[in-house]
C-alpha cells in the first residue's frame, strides 16, 4: 500500500460503497482530489463483497446504513475472510449512537466519519488511517 | 301473584283497580295502570336512550371513518408520491450541482498549472534577471495563460450559474414537504378523535416513545441530538469515544 519512501500510494484500489449515488459521488470526487485515481464503486455490502474477494483493493470507505447487507456486515465480512481482513475500512455514515460507534470499534472498523461531514475530516482520517498502517 | 315482566301488582292495588272499575272510574283505573308499569317504562327509555346515544356515535364515527377512508385511499399514496418528488427534486439537485463543479475542477486545475509554468520567468523578470529569449518565452505564456483566463471564467461563471439555479428546488421541495406535514398533523387529529369517540385516552403514555431501529439499531440521521444522550453530537464526539476505547 506504501511506496518505498513511505508515502501514500495514490494508485492504490479504492472501493467506495454507499445506496446513493450522489454520496457516492462526493467521496469519489473528495478521493480523487486527494489524488486518489484507482476508485471503484458499489451500492451495498452484497455488492461489494464479491467485488472485493476478485479484485485487490486496498481500502474501503462504507456507508452503514444499505439495503441488502449493510456496512457493519461488510465489516464483519472482511474482517472473517483470511484473504480481505488486512484492508482497512472506513466507515461514513448518519448512524451516530454511541453503542453503533463501539460496535464499530469492536468489529475493527479503521476510521468512523459522521455525516454531514467535510472534506477537511476525510482527509484527517485518511492520514491518521494510512499513518498508524504505516 | 307473578309477571313475567317483573312488574309487581300488589293486593292493595288490585283491589283498588277493582274499586275504580265497580265505581266506574276508567280513567282512574288507566292511571293506575300507567303507574304500576312505570318502573318497565323508565327502563326501557334508559334503554332506548342509550341506543340513540350509540347510533349517534356511530354515525359521528361513520363521519370519522369516511375522512380516514379518503387519508388511506387518496392523501397517503399522494403524499408517497409527493415525498418520492422530493427525493427526485433533491437527487436531481445534487447531480447538477456536481456536473458543474466537476467541470469547474479541471478548468482550475489548468489555470493553476499554467500560472505555474509562468511563474519562474516571471520572477526573473521581476528581479531584473531576465534575458531576451527568456522575455520571449515569458511573452508566449502569459499570452496563453490571459487567453485561457479570459475565455475559462466566462465557462465557470456560467457553470457557477447553473450550481445557482439547481438550487431552486429548496422552495418546491420545501412547499411539498409542509403539505405533507399537514398531512401528517390531520390523520394525527383523526386518530385521537376515533379514539376519543371510542372512549379511549389518548393521553396517559407520558413516556415518549423510543424510535424504532432496525437490525446494528440503525435508524437514520438523528434528527434531534440536543434531546438525547445516546448519540454523539458532532465528528469531536465520535473522535472522543474512539479514543476513549483506544482508537
Amino acid at each position: 500500500m506504501f511506496s518505498p519512501e513511505g508515502a501514500l500510494d495514490k494508485n492504490m484500489k479504492v472501493l467506495v460503497v454507499d445506496d446513493f449515488s450522489t454520496m457516492r459521488r462526493i467521496v469519489k470526487n473528495l478521493l480523487r482530489d486527494l489524488g486518489f485515481t484507482n476508485i471503484s464503486e458499489a451500492d451495498d455490502g452484497s455488492t461489494a463483497l464479491p467485488m472485493l474477494k476478485e479484485g485487490s483493493f486496498d481500502f474501503v470507505v462504507t456507508d452503514w446504513n444499505m439495503p441488502g447487507m449493510q456496512g457493519i456486515d461488510l465489516l464483519k465480512a472482511i474482517r472473517a475472510d483470511a484473504n480481505l481482513s488486512h484492508i482497512p475500512v472506513l466507515l461514513i455514515t448518519a448512524e451516530a449512537k454511541k453503542e453503533q460507534i463501539v460496535m464499530a470499534a469492536q468489529a475493527g472498523v479503521n476510521g468512523y466519519i459522521v455525516k454531514p461531514f467535510t472534506a477537511a475530516t476525510l482527509n484527517a482520517k485518511l492520514d491518521k488511517i494510512f499513518e498508524r498502517l504505516g | 301473584m307473578s309477571v313475567s315482566t317483573g312488574v309487581h301488582v300488589s293486593l292493595v292495588e288490585a283491589k283498588l283497580l277493582v274499586e275504580y272499575l265497580e265505581t266506574g272510574q276508567q280513567e282512574k283505573a288507566d292511571e293506575l295502570i300507567a303507574e304500576i308499569q312505570n318502573p318497565i317504562n323508565s327502563e326501557l327509555f334508559a334503554e332506548i336512550g342509550k341506543l340513540t346515544r350509540q347510533l349517534h356515535d356511530s354515525l359521528n364515527n361513520f363521519q370519522l371513518d369516511s375522512r380516514l377512508n379518503d387519508l388511506a385511499t387518496a392523501d397517503i399514496p399522494d403524499a408517497k408520491e409527493r415525498l418520492n418528488y422530493v427525493i427526485t427534486r433533491t437527487e436531481e439537485a445534487a447531480n447538477k450541482t456536481m456536473d458543474a463543479v466537476e467541470s469547474i475542477f479541471p478548468v482550475v486545475d489548468t489555470i493553476q498549472k499554467q500560472i505555474k509554468a509562468v511563474n519562474p520567468l516571471w520572477q526573473k523578470l521581476m528581479h531584473n534577471k531576465l534575458d531576451l529569449p527568456e522575455f520571449k518565452s515569458l511573452c508566449i505564456d502569459i499570452d496563453l495563460l490571459l487567453k485561457t483566463t479570459d475565455k475559462e471564467s466566462v465557462r465557470m461563471h456560467d457553470l457557477m450559474t447553473d450550481v445557482l439555479m439547481a438550487q431552486d428546488f429548496q422552495d418546491l421541495t420545501g412547499q411539498v414537504i409542509r403539505k405533507v406535514i399537514d398531512l401528517v398533523r390531520e390523520v394525527e387529529d383523526s386518530l385521537i378523535g376515533m379514539l376519543t369517540a371510542f372512549g379511549l385516552s389518548s393521553e396517559g403514555s407520558s413516556e415518549p416513545s423510543k424510535p424504532k431501529v432496525g437490525d446494528n439499531l440503525v435508524e437514520g440521521p438523528i434528527v434531534n441530538a440536543a434531546q438525547r444522550d445516546d448519540v454523539v453530537a458532532d465528528q469531536d464526539d465520535v473522535d472522543d469515544l474512539l479514543s476513549s476505547l483506544g482508537f
